[in-house]
This record gives C-alpha cells, sequence and structure tokens, in this order.
C-alpha cells in the first residue's frame, strides 16, 4: 500500500517536473492537442497546404492553357464511377465523351457522353511535366490513358478546374506567406523600436500607426494595385500584390510585439539580466524574444487567413492576380456571372475550398490563441 | 469642466494630426502613379485632334500648378480638403464635389446603418453566448461566427443576387427605382430608397455581426469572471439585474472604442459589396477612379472623406467614453 503511494507521489512528481520545466511551446501544444474543433481545423489545413504543394503531382494536367482539353469547354464534371448497368468494375471508370458535328445537331458541336463505352482510371501515370527543385518529373497521381478526366470539369477554355483549384490553393497560400512575412519583419522592427525603447519614440510611433490604421486597408489597396503598369507578368504582378498585402498588414501586428515588449521590459527578469551586465542585443535576443515567439507565431496564424481574404477581394474586382494565373481569387471572380449559376455550377467548387481553407485558418487560430493564453486554464 | 475641455482639445489636435498624416499618405500615393493630370488632359485634347507639343504640356503643368514643390501642393490640397473643396477631377473633367455630391453621405449612412444593425444583434446575442453554460448553443454560435468571417461578403452579395435574379427575376441591386434616381428627396424616394437599401446593409452588417459578437462574448467572459461580479452575486443581485448593473457596463466601454475600427472594416468590404450590386454611390465611384480610369483625384478624396469620417468616429467615442465612464472621467478631471 506504501509503496502504491510512493509511486503514485512519484509519477505526480514527474507530470509536475515536466509541467513546471516543458517549454512554452510545449505548454501550447498540450493545451491546443485538447480543442477538437482546432484540432480538426489544423488536420484540414495541414492536407491543405500539402495538396497545395503536391498539387503537380495530385491534378492530373496542366493547369495554364497547355493542358486544356479543347474538345470539352464548359464541360461538367466526369465523375468516376464503380458500377452502371452494364455491371461493376474494381477499377473505377468514366464514360468516353465523344463529339460531334453533323445535320443532326444543326451543324454545331454536341459533345454526347458513350455510356457504353468506360475509359478506366489509371494510376501514376505519365502526364505534363512539371518541376520539383530543378528536377523534372512527369507521373501524374491519377488520369485515363486517352481522353480527359474532369473531376470539377471545364472552365470556359477548357482548363480543368481541378487541376486549377489545387494549383490556386498552392498561389494563393504563396500569396499569403510572402504577406504575413513582409508584415511580420516590419510589425518585428517597428513594434520592437517602439516597445522597447518607450518614452516619446513609442508615442511617435504609436501615432503614425494609429494613423496608418485608421485608412481602410482595401481601397488604399486598391490605390496600390492601380499602379501594376497593365505590361506586367504575372509573375510581377504576384509580387507586387504580396509586398502590398504585407506592407498594409503591419500595423496591428506591430501594436501587439509593442505591447507585449512594453510589459515584458519592465519584468524582474530582464531588470537582472541588466544588472548583470547584459547588453541590450544581448537582453533582446535571450530574454524578450523567447518569451513572446510563440505568441507571435498564433498572431501569423491569425493574420493570415486575412492575407487570403485581402487576395481574394482584390483579385475578385480585377485589380489583384488576373486569369491566367490560378489563384483562390481569380477562381472566384470566374462565378460572377449569371450563366454560371444558370448552367455551369461545378464553377464554385472552388468556392467551397476557399472556404473550408479560411476556416480552417480561423479554427487553428482561434484554438492556438486559447492555447497561448497562460491564464486559459484557470478561468472559467 | 477645464480639464475636460482640455481632454476634447488635444483629442481634437490629435485627430487633426491623424487626418494630416493620412492626408500626407494619400497624397503621396496619387502622386506615385504614373502621369499627372497636365498630361492626361492634354493627351484627351491630342485625341480630339489637337497638336499638342512638350510646351504645351509644360504650359498646363503652370496652369494646374503642378510645377510647384511637392509639399506645396500638398498643403494647398490638404488645405482645400478641410475646406470641403477637393479641386477637378482630371479625367472627367468634372468638380469633385458635383461628382461626390451625396453619395459619400449615402455610402457613410450605409456602412453606419451596418454597424447599427451589427450591434443591436451582437450585444444580447454576446451577452447570452457569455453567460450561457450549454455547449450546443455556444458551439453553433461560434460556428455562425466562423462562417461570418470565412464567407466573404462580396460572395454572399453574390449568391443572393444571383439567387433572387433566378428565383425571383428581381435583380436587388442599385439603390434606387429608375424613376427616383434623381428625383428630389421626398415621401416617395425615401420609401424606395429603404426597399433597396436593406440589402446592402444586410450583406455588410453579416461579418460585422460574426466580429462584434466574438468582441462582445469576449469581453463579457472577461468581465463575468471578476470578483465584483462575485461579491454582487453574494449581495443577493441576480438574473439580468447582475448582468446589466455590473460586467455589461464595464465591458461597454472597450465595445464603444472599437467602434472605429469596426467602421474601418466595413468601409473595407464596402466598394465590393457596391460592385456587385451596383450602388451608386461613392464604394462603387472609389473602384470606377482607381480600377478603370485612374482618377488620382476622385480617388484621394474619397479615400479622404472614408478616413474622415473614421476619425471623427474615433473622436466622438473618446468624448462619449470620457462622459460616461467614471473611470476615464476621474482619470481626467484628476
Amino acid at each position: 500500500m506504501a509503496e502504491k503511494n510512493i509511486y503514485d507521489a512519484a509519477v505526480n512528481q514527474t507530470a509536475k517536473d515536466a509541467y513546471f520545466t516543458a517549454s512554452q511551446g510545449q505548454l501550447i501544444w498540450t493545451r491546443f492537442k485538447k480543442q477538437k474543433a482546432a484540432m480538426v481545423g489544423a488536420w484540414v489545413l495541414v492536407i491543405l497546404i500539402l495538396s497545395g504543394i503536391f498539387a503537380p503531382f495530385l491534378t492530373p494536367y496542366d493547369p495554364t492553357i497547355a493542358g486544356r482539353d479543347k474538345d470539352y469547354l464548359n464541360g461538367a464534371p466526369t465523375v468516376p464511377q464503380f458500377c452502371d448497368d452494364n455491371g461493376c468494375s474494381l477499377r473505377p471508370f468514366i464514360y468516353a465523351l465523344e463529339r460531334e458535328r453533323s445535320a443532326k445537331t444543326n451543324f454545331r458541336w454536341v459533345t454526347t457522353v458513350n455510356t457504353d463505352k468506360r475509359q478506366y482510371v489509371q494510376f501514376f501515370v505519365e502526364g505534363s511535366e512539371y518541376k520539383y527543385f530543378g528536377i523534372p518529373f512527369d507521373t501524374h497521381l491519377f488520369g485515363i490513358e486517352d481522353g480527359y478526366i474532369h473531376l470539377f470539369g471545364t472552365d470556359s477554355t477548357g482548363k480543368d478546374i481541378f487541376s486549377r483549384t489545387f494549383h490556386a490553393i498552392n498561389t494563393s497560400l504563396a500569396v499569403g506567406t510572402i504577406g504575413v512575412f513582409i508584415a511580420f519583419v516590419l510589425a518585428l522592427i517597428i513594434g520592437g523600436i517602439s516597445g522597447f525603447y518607450g518614452g516619446w519614440v513609442d508615442s511617435f510611433i504609436q501615432m503614425v500607426t494609429d494613423a496608418v490604421r485608421t485608412i481602410p486597408a482595401i481601397p488604399l489597396f486598391m490605390a496600390l494595385a492601380a499602379f501594376i503598369p497593365a505590361t506586367w507578368s504575372a509573375e510581377e504582378r504576384f509580387f507586387f500584390i504580396s509586398i502590398i498585402l504585407g506592407f498594409i498588414g503591419w500595423p496591428t501586428l506591430a501594436r501587439r510585439v509593442r505591447t507585449h515588449l512594453l510589459t515584458e521590459r519592465n519584468q524582474e527578469y530582464v531588470l537582472a539580466a541588466q544588472l548583470c551586465g547584459a547588453s541590450s542585443g544581448h537582453v533582446i535576443r535571450k530574454h524578450l524574444l523567447p518569451s513572446f515567439t510563440s505568441y507571435i507565431i498564433v498572431d501569423l496564424v491569425i493574420s493570415f487567413p486575412y492575407m487570403v481574404l485581402s487576395e481574394t477581394a482584390l483579385s475578385f474586382i480585377g485589380l489583384g492576380l488576373k486569369d491566367p494565373v490560378n489563384s483562390l481569387g481569380v477562381m472566384l471572380q470566374n462565378v460572377t456571372s449569371a450563366d454560371v449559376l444558370l448552367n455551369y455550377q461545378w464553377y464554385f467548387i472552388p468556392v467551397i475550398f476557399f472556404i473550408v481553407l479560411v476556416m480552417a485558418f480561423v479554427f487553428v487560430g482561434d484554438g492556438l490563441r486559447d492555447a497561448a493564453d497562460p491564464y486559459g486554464d484557470t478561468k472559467k | 469642466m477645464i480639464q475636460f475641455l482640455r481632454f476634447a482639445t488635444i483629442r481634437a489636435a490629435l485627430a487633426f494630426f491623424t487626418l494630416c498624416l493620412v492626408s500626407f499618405i494619400v497624397f503621396s500615393l496619387m502622386e506615385l502613379v504614373p502621369g499627372d493630370c497636365a498630361e492626361r488632359y492634354l493627351a484627351f485634347k491630342n485625341s480630339q485632334g489637337a497638336q499638342i507639343s512638350i510646351a504645351d504640356i509644360e504650359a498646363e503643368r503652370v496652369r494646374l500648378g503642378l510645377d510647384r514643390p511637392f509639399f506645396e501642393r500638398w498643403v494647398k490640397w490638404i488645405s482645400g480638403a478641410f475646406q470641403g473643396e477637393f479641386g477637378d477631377s482630371c479625367i472627367l473633367r468634372l468638380n469633385i464635389n458635383q461628382l461626390l455630391g451625396q453619395k459619400v453621405w449615402l455610402s457613410i449612412g450605409i456602412c453606419l446603418g451596418s454597424l447599427l444593425v451589427a450591434y443591436s444583434i451582437a450585444i444580447p446575442v454576446g451577452i447570452i453566448a457569455a453567460t450561457s453554460r450549454n455547449p450546443f448553443l455556444n458551439n453553433s454560435l461560434r460556428l455562425v461566427s466562423y462562417l461570418g468571417l470565412a464567407l466573404p461578403n462580396f460572395l454572399l452579395a453574390l449568391m443572393i443576387m444571383l439567387f433572387s435574379t433566378v428565383m425571383f427575376g428581381n435583380s436587388l441591386t442599385g439603390l434606387f427605382s429608375p424613376e427616383y434616381r434623381d428625383a428630389p428627396w421626398d415621401w416617395g424616394r425615401i420609401k424606395d430608397f429603404l426597399s433597396h437599401v436593406w440589402l446592402p446593409v444586410f450583406i455588410l452588417g453579416w461579418s460585422a455581426t460574426a466580429f462584434a459578437i466574438q468582441t462582445v462574448r469576449a469581453l463579457m467572459s472577461d468581465e463575468i469572471s471578476k470578483l465584483y461580479v462575485t461579491a454582487a452575486a453574494a449581495r443577493g443581485v441576480s438574473g439580468r439585474k447582475l448582468l446589466m448593473r455590473y460586467p455589461a457596463r464595464h465591458a461597454l466601454s472597450p465595445i464603444i472604442n472599437s467602434l472605429g475600427f469596426d467602421l474601418n472594416r466595413i468601409f473595407n468590404e464596402l466598394p465590393i459589396v457596391a460592385l456587385i450590386l451596383t450602388l451608386t454611390e461613392a464604394g462603387s465611384l472609389l473602384i470606377e477612379a482607381l480600377a478603370r480610369s485612374n482618377d488620382q483625384q476622385l480617388a484621394g478624396a474619397i479615400i479622404f472623406f472614408l478616413t474622415g469620417s473614421i476619425v471623427a468616429i474615433n473622436f466622438i467615442t473618446d468624448i462619449v467614453l470620457a462622459l460616461v465612464d467614471p473611470r476615464i472621467r476621474r482619470s481626467i478631471l484628476g
């Protein structure tokens, strides 16, 4: 009996030790794992990010005009199936599409589905070439031998919407990442100076930050995006948009950094380090930065969906990325006609991906914020 | 009283300073756009068949005062702006005030309306969400408000518009019926306006409500766990009285404080929603000015107006807070 007590106490002690010696990251992770919604969000997010990164492999076709299916414009999704009237097969198949123009069709091209002819879905097929780290690959996860497979249908130029969607996730995430990174660096420098030095430097910087914050961001975006000369290539536009997003996103982050630094720099441990003769640089690097890296990461995750949203909003009104580029905003722009709603509903499929992506980010961001709050457990 | 006046003056000076700084940023941006007014004006003349030389462009520049140094032109612009005079748009060659007219007030009205709708929903719902222990209610509220964040307004506007076009044959767009478009304000026009304006107000209010519910909920749950609430409960105050008299009053002041930024967020969404619903107000004019014609003067004036109204709201909320919140009142009055 007594032995068991000692054993329990030891286990308790280990748990306590683990708790008290855990780094901030570990503590946040432990609390984060407890939140079901945030964990689901995190999984969805990881899957979406990976599918964005591996888009060229996961999707059967090149999302540009090179990979278009010129015989199947505005085509409905071809959904693979296992069974039909002619029996079942283990390998999923789609029906062959036949295109004809004759007196019967009033001399227009008409695409018909031939339900008697099956085309089986193949895995790891060879297709258009793509590169990772400069090494060319041409294997795609799935495809069919001859003809095309369009899981989400095609758009008005015959580009595969499935391929476009996955490449769009990649682009939108890249824009967001660059934007967040620039905003982060600016926020760290400006907020850092403001918070570390305090006094009149702080007051002045805060005044400027507040002024920048009162300008509505989207109208300002539009003013900046209007600078882009029409002659710029898609890549130049892409980088310019990301940079603009970064330059407008910094004030909120800078404020958080500053507030945190202002409270931390008056803590006893900073005073202790200073009394020991540590230089400003040392205090910042060794004491202040580690004290709030986790909070900054949380803030970055929270600000990410707004970057993606801003990109879509800009592209949507035609000031951001434009059609040959695949971004979620461009995909959303394509749904803006009554024709789409009435006849080509599959254009809306990327919208679902967009909403899921933003939702996943918001859930993870919220979960992280709760997890990073050191008083989160004591409340309620 | 003197202290209060001093406080108000400092606030007003700060607001003025903010406006100047903002106008400086906006003005510099306008200057950065390639091509100036003189070139555009003469390019237009050129397209009409007149022969234009470099000397003509220079002469036009002098006439428009574009040869003056940057700072001087900014001072001129800003002093005009404070008197409500923005000069002429060099693309449309019309006075900007005439172009904007009541459109700015319509836009600001729509945005304030959405803000009002957002908070009249968010305050009761947020308080209920913070006090209720019902996990189902809490989770569904959370989901709804996340959806408000994740479903962009322009998408919502688009869906509603397309849906009503297909279902009812009425696209619900615009702010006025054709017969009232240029009519003077009278009872019929107001009724017509109200029958159109609810949709933009609803769409803009949609995500604003989602944000506001989050804020109210967070503030209320912070306050509810504080000791003074427990103390009041121990004294026998309970139910609605407890909520209204203690935590709700405390939570109110940060909410008033955040109004300016909520307005900012709505202004962000206004131009895009306006574009989809083809509203005839400043937001769509802004897109027109920026995206289609690159009209810097007009765009600058609109951004200045929008920012000005945010600064004004911030100033008003500061003053109201100083009057309403005894904590701030004390810190001012010493």
